[in-house]
């Protein structure tokens, strides 16, 4: 798990790679409280390089969520394959976030 | 090699070990991506639950984790020494909660039953053992 950051029009870009699993969800979930609490309330999460996402990723997804809310921010998520999209549909999380199918669109929904 | 086996401990981390073996299994077998995703992914949820729950913080347990491929289907088991525990009579999650009363729990046990094709727990010789069925689709 690798994650990498950048910026554009005020908003912040993580680019998760790999598993976002047990293991990989605690470096992700740190990284993107601690972005958040140091004042990225913008932030887009491109999944584009991830092999897939558990249970404990989704949990990670949705205190993130909450928090950027709780900041009156804007968390959008972007870069799905079908697979990823089937898990997010068999937790029932797709109506939970904005979702874009690439990082333009993600950006500019997320400013 | 149409069956393996591997042994770790009660931590999070060997459970990367277990991901990278499935991902070597599947490449072996020519077995597609998604399945082999899938297989990950209700692994991650097994053993997390397991190593989280089935044994003290304090205590070094072990959990085998025994894979077969056959022609149409692979089949995963997973044993472990704690106390009895089935996780398939756990309650499952309630979807239909809005973003911020979302519980998390539950989920896990959710993603194997929906990822996989037959989910079966036995209690043996003192272990639990819950065996994980995916089929293959035709090559």
């Amino acid at each position: 798990m690798e994650l990498i950051e950048n910026q554009s029009d005020g908003v912040i870009i993580v680019e998760p790679r790999g598993r976002i699993d047990s293991v990989g969800s605690k470096t992700f979930g740190d990284r993107l409280t601690e972005l958040i609490r140091s004042g990225s309330h913008h932030m887009l999460i491109d999944l584009q390089q991830i092999l897939y996402i558990s249970s404990a990723g989704f949990r990670c997804l949705l205190i993130a969520r909450k928090l950027v809310d709780e900041a009156n921010g804007k968390l959008v998520l972007c870069g799905m394959s079908s697979e990823v999209k089937r898990l997010f549909e068999i937790g029932a999380f797709t109506d939970l976030f904005t979702i874009c199918t690439n990082r333009d669109e993600g950006v500019s929904k997320a400013k | 090699m149409d069956r393996v086996e591997v042994r770790i401990v009660n931590r999070l981390e060997d459970i990367s070990r277990v991901a990278d073996m499935v991902e070597r299994f599947g490449a072996e077998h020519s077995i597609p991506g998604p399945a082999v995703d899938d297989l990950n992914v209700a692994l991650d949820e097994a053993l997390s639950n397991i190593v989280s729950y089935a044994y003290r913080p304090t205590e070094q347990g072990e959990i085998v984790v025994r894979l077969d491929y056959r022609t149409s289907e692979v089949q995963i088991e997973i044993e472990d020494a704690g106390p009895p525990f089935d996780p398939l009579q756990a309650p499952g999650p309630d979807l239909d909660k809005p973003l911020h009363e979302r519980p998390i729990g539950g989920l896990g046990i959710h993603f194997i039953k929906s990822l996989m094709d037959e989910v079966a727990y036995i209690r043996l010789d003192g272990k639990n053992r819950l065996r994980l069925t995916k089929r293959l689709p035709a090559a």
